[in-house]
């Protein structure tokens, strides 16, 4: 230390402390952390970094916009093909998938493949942006959780609710069969109507019931509906309306025995 | 007949006496589709013969070993010369000075060996092999008789320098387990960094230097000697924005 101090001359660029202590400490460098000084300490202290503070908090201005995603070429694949089967398909049924085994599932496939129901997955996000822009969209609160669905072009009803009765897994949520939306019960329904030749005959038979049934009463013994008129009369009472009546059905029933 | 028509038709509107799955109370959940992200591309990526960190020698070549005094500015303050990236992704970077010695090169050499996979990685050194000669007195020696023997060379590291650069057809991920393995090893404290996160780290404590709402910085105090400051002060203090004091680092100091 005292060679230092009567070292050199001052160098004229440099600067040289015009005092320096004679007792030394550690270096500049040391291991340790040396003490600071008290008044480099307050200094420290003093010229901490003060963060700005916003004048709102950083959630309060931000308007909360939905992030709009671009849709991925899969799910644009996933869409067309969810069009044509719409298109296709008389009988689309939205079915709940509860865990069910892969061995059961298996099973289920092959039942309904013996009818032509095919069973289709796809995301529901797909759907649901699928349902949103078309005529289907009253079909959207069906798609929520895990759903599958059960698609044919002839509506076998039946011979789905047979083959779903054997998997407790799948429940059945609702169905849309020749565009028209159904519910459970609405598919009960639909799987007890009779077949279309059946259903016609009924309604031809409806129309008809009325002359059928005159014809046949006519073409009974006339003493029969002579009964049944004079009892007619009897219940509607005396009066010119009563016999005129009498006498129109008396001419009918002379005509018709002739 | 007409009851068959009848319960077709209501059977529509009637709601079912049965309650339906549908309407009980729920949390609409609904799952998105699966997309992946794609993977980045390594086309431009250029991969050097020898991939591997190559053998440092503990002693230098010399014909006369030149014993040298302790020089310990070399530690002190921040690092002038390789502080960005030049051909890797990764690296570590030291945040304290310190002296690299060849057991640590040793360390560092065999672990990022033994673990990168040389066909898609490469390393390389950032620093100069130890050339540096620290001197130990013998055992039990008084004070005097002249400086010791060289004992071993080591490799001075200032503040902010790489240590060590990996590149290659890799992510940050697959590459980050080795790199704190190695950090942690250090005689400094050493962080794990990418081209990214390096600038990040620049870029942050440019704005805090710029929006600090403290009107008094250390700077402006110890330029202007205000209340004598510099008697406590040494003059690197005064360029280092008392950030640097001796080899330490403090990172929060503005």
């Amino acid at each position: 230390m005292a060679a230092t101090l009567c070292g050199r001359l001052l160098p004229k660029a440099g600067w040289l402390p015009l005092t320096q202590s004679v007792r030394h400490g550690s270096k500049a460098v040391t291991r340790h952390r040396k003490p600071v000084h008290f008044l480099k300490q307050k200094l420290l202290a003093v010229t901490e970094y003060i963060p700005p503070i916003p004048a709102a908090p950083p959630g309060a201005l931000v308007r909360r916009v939905r992030k709009t995603e671009e849709e991925s070429t899969l799910a644009v694949l996933l869409r067309k093909d969810l069009e044509t089967l719409f298109k296709e398909c008389k009988m689309i049924a939205v079915v709940q998938n509860n865990a069910i085994n892969a061995e059961d599932l298996l099973q289920l496939k092959h039942k309904l493949k013996r009818h032509n129901i095919s069973i289709k997955f796809f995301p529901n996000q797909v759907t649901r942006s699928f349902l949103n822009n078309s005529i289907y969209s009253n079909m959207l609160p069906l798609f929520v959780g895990q759903t599958v669905i059960f698609v044919s072009k002839e509506p076998k009803v039946k011979e789905m609710l047979q083959a779903l009765r054997r998997s407790p897994q799948m429940v059945l949520l609702g169905a849309c069969i020749e565009n028209t939306l159904l519910s459970y019960q609405g598919i009960l329904n639909y799987s007890k109507l009779p077949s279309m030749t059946t259903i016609q005959g009924e309604l031809v038979g409806g129309l008809t019931m009325m002359t059928s049934q005159t014809v046949s009463m006519l073409r009974h013994h006339p003493a029969h509906l002579s009964a049944l008129l004079q009892q007619y009369v009897k219940q509607q009472g005396s009066g010119d309306a009563t016999n005129a009546i009498t006498n129109k059905d008396a001419s009918t029933v002379q005509e018709a025995a002739a | 007949m007409f009851s068959v028509l009848k319960s077709v038709f209501l059977g529509f509107v009637r709601t079912s006496s049965q309650p339906d799955v549908l309407q009980n109370n729920m949390k609409v959940l609904s799952a998105g589709l699966r997309t992946y992200e794609v993977p980045p591309d390594f086309s431009d990526v250029v991969l050097p013969e020898k991939p591997k960190l190559k053998f440092l020698e503990k002693v230098p070549n010399l014909k006369q070993a030149k014993k040298e005094m302790k020089k310990l500015r070399d530690i002190q303050g921040p690092a002038k010369s390789a502080t960005t990236f030049t051909k890797g992704q990764y690296g570590i970077v030291a945040l304290g000075g310190g002296y690299l010695h060849w057991g640590h090169m040793e360390m560092m050499r065999l672990t990022i060996n033994r673990r990168i996979d040389p066909s898609t990685t490469f390393a390389l050194w950032r620093f100069r092999a130890p050339h540096k000669p620290i001197t130990r007195k013998g055992l039990g020696q008084r004070m005097g008789g002249g400086k010791g023997a060289i004992d071993h060379y080591v490799t001075p590291v200032k503040c902010g320098r790489l240590v060590v650069e990996v590149g290659g057809r890799v992510e940050l991920g697959e590459v980050e387990a080795v790199l704190t393995e190695v950090a942690k090893k250090l005689p400094f404290p050493a962080k794990v960094v990418s081209r990214e996160s390096l600038a990040a780290l620049h870029q942050e404590q440019a704005e805090r230097e710029t929006n600090n709402q403290n009107p008094w910085t250390f700077q402006r105090v110890a330029r202007a000697n205000m209340l004598g400051i510099r008697k406590v002060l040494s003059p690197f203090d005064v360029h280092n924005h008392g950030r640097y004091a001796g080899k330490f680092f403090y990172p929060k100091r503005v």
